[in-house]
């Protein structure tokens, strides 16, 4: 996912003499063909985030479209203020880059897993929030986050993900992708979760089960007519991100799904409102930490098997 | 009229909207919008050239009403509507300054920000080959925000010709002397240790601010501008509670106090 990025930023840069690259001082060598093809235009603020943020939104303003990049936590968390007044409340058109989604940096620990980049970018009023979840999908984004006008935040992956998406998936903003369409129950996931997404898929498609496989792209805005559509069909959703379960893709998903009177059972998967403390590679903490493909499959399970609690007169 | 005597009038003309727009809403703030008014009435009259696209951010965003009434005073805002609607109930003009009102170039209140968005946009110029300036006036209490810092030290180092940082050192910060609560003295030297030019100016003497705001440089530009908290209001002059003193209609001759009684020229 991150090298698909890369090329398509030098894509951009080449294309677009707006287009301009930050980064706070991460990336050894991914720059490299962006410097190339857009001299001048690539700039390492060093260590400092909120630098890094406050200068890409001075760009903005001046009718540049900067990418600022480090990894998620720091240009989130680390540099939200900035984020939050700087880029968002000045309705800046910056493209905020995050690498290592959820626990992609597995063993580096807990400082540097991204659980809740979602939760601190999607809370802010008129930020688009992107989530591509394979290679090709990725470069996709950034050519959509690119177009579009306005503060977006592209959480990226690390590397190595599975290709996952049809080759000639369309990327909108704001549209999820329907990979499957069973009856019986909805896996709806966002990012790099769509491995485990698809996985469990294939579990449940082995044990009879028709599942409907919904990956959004995009968690702001939140595509709830797909949603809404699926709960309908399938009365139960099971969503599964690589955050915190705590106001995240699935807590969006909730709140859509509350307010809809759809009435489908819902199951939030992602990390269970912890820090990642145990130490491993991101596939063993996902499982470690119940997102696995097969502990998806058993949320889904869970859900298909429970008892409808109807009220009693 | 001379014009040392033509800014002087203007900068007293500028704190009446000042105070007219406080007394009208009967908020705060006053001390720290009356400390910067020289600074911004040299700056827009003497200083910016708008058909070279210099511009001016405002770090300190509680000052947001100097800035109204300088803009005011400029013609890109109407000096009534700022009165009417400053810190009002269904007003335009909030009492941090946004983006999306005319002439102001940066959304701030929260401090410590200021210096990199300028910084952004400095760069933007030397790369698209702008001779532009853009000014960032920042209070000496700002100065504790380790984000002001980080984006001095990349300033000097990236060392873009049009930066210019104001320095308004009227000596108070939240709960006290900026002395007393972190000092950050010798401020001049700290700048010029980080690679900027530096100047060292009475924040209140028009021809001293023209001169150090308008001096040519090819590397940022520092000016610290001595100032006092309430300037131009005796009863407010240096005073820590500047800051946070409201004042009602019956009080209004408190505030006017220390103005010229010239007349607005027609």
């Amino acid at each position: 996912v991150r090298d698909a990025f890369f090329r398509a930023l030098a894509r951009l840069g080449a294309a677009d003499e707006r287009v301009w690259a930050l980064t706070g001082d991460l990336g050894v060598g991914l720059f490299d063909p962006f410097e190339a093809a857009a001299p001048g235009r690539y700039l390492n603020v060093g260590i400092a985030e909120q630098t890094l943020v406050g200068v890409a939104a001075g760009l903005a303003y001046a009718g540049k479209v900067p990418f600022a990049y480090s990894i998620a936590p720091f240009v989130t968390s680390r540099a939200h203020d900035q984020v939050r007044v700087d880029v968002a409340c000045a309705g800046a058109n910056v493209k905020l880059v995050g690498v290592g989604s959820g626990v992609s940096y597995g063993t580096l620990g807990p400082t540097h897993h991204a659980i809740d980049d979602l939760a601190l970018t999607r809370v802010l009023p008129g930020m688009t929030v992107l989530a591509p979840g394979d290679p090709a999908e990725a470069a996709r984004a950034a050519e959509a986050a690119a177009s579009h006008e306005g503060p977006v935040y592209l959480r990226l992956g690390k590397n190595g993900e599975p290709t996952l998406l049809p080759a000639d998936a369309e990327f909108r903003i704001g549209r999820a992708i329907e990979l499957r369409s069973g009856g019986d129950v909805t896996i709806a996931c966002t990012g790099t979760a769509l491995r485990e997404a698809t996985a469990a898929a294939d579990l449940l498609a082995d044990d009879g089960i028709d599942a409907t496989l919904l990956h959004f792209g995009t968690v702001k805005p939140f595509d709830a007519a797909a949603l809404i559509a699926a709960a309908a069909r399938t009365g139960a959703i099971v969503t599964v991100e690589e955050h915190s379960v705590v106001a995240g893709f699935g807590s969006a998903a909730a709140e859509i799904l509350a307010e809809s009177g759809a009435g489908a059972l819902l199951r939030r998967v992602g990390l269970p409102d912890t820090f990642a403390h145990a130490v491993g590679s991101r596939d063993y903490l996902v499982g470690r930490y119940g997102l696995s493909g097969p502990d998806v499959a058993d949320a889904a399970r869970g859900l298909l098997e429970r008892d409808v609690a109807c009220p009693t007169t | 009229m001379s014009m040392r005597a033509d800014l002087r009038h203007e900068a007293d003309a500028v704190r009446r909207i000042v105070l007219e727009a406080a007394l009208a809403a009967g908020t705060c703030h006053i001390g720290g919008s009356l400390s910067i008014v020289d600074i911004l009435t040299v700056l827009y009259r003497r200083t910016l050239r708008a058909e070279s696209g210099d511009r001016f951010l405002l770090s300190k965003g509680h000052a947001a009403s100097a800035l109204y009434a300088v803009l005011a005073r400029a013609g890109v805002l109407d000096a009534a509507d700022v009165i009417a609607g400053y810190c009002r109930d269904g007003g335009a003009y909030a009492g941090h300054p946004e983006r999306h009102v005319a002439g102001v170039e940066l959304t701030a209140g929260s401090l410590g920000h200021g210096v990199a968005v300028a910084l952004g946009r400095a760069l933007a110029d030397r790369a698209d080959g702008r001779d532009s300036r853009t000014f960032c006036l920042l209070g000496d209490g700002e100065l504790d925000e380790g984000s002001v810092w980080e984006a001095v030290a990349l300033a000097g180092h990236l060392a873009p010709p049009g930066l210019r940082l104001i320095v308004d050192a009227n000596g108070f910060q939240g709960l006290g002397r900026v002395q007393e609560v972190l000092s950050l003295e010798p401020l001049p030297e700290k700048f010029r240790a980080f690679g900027w030019v530096t100047s060292h100016v009475d924040g209140h003497d028009h021809a001293a601010l023209a001169c150090a705001l308008g001096a040519p440089a090819r590397r940022p530009v520092a000016i610290v501008a001595r100032t006092i908290k309430g300037y131009g209001v005796p009863a407010l002059e240096g005073e820590f509670m500047s800051h946070y003193r409201s004042f009602r209609p019956h009080e209004r001759d408190i505030l006017f106090a220390g103005l010229d009684e010239v007349q607005e020229a027609a």
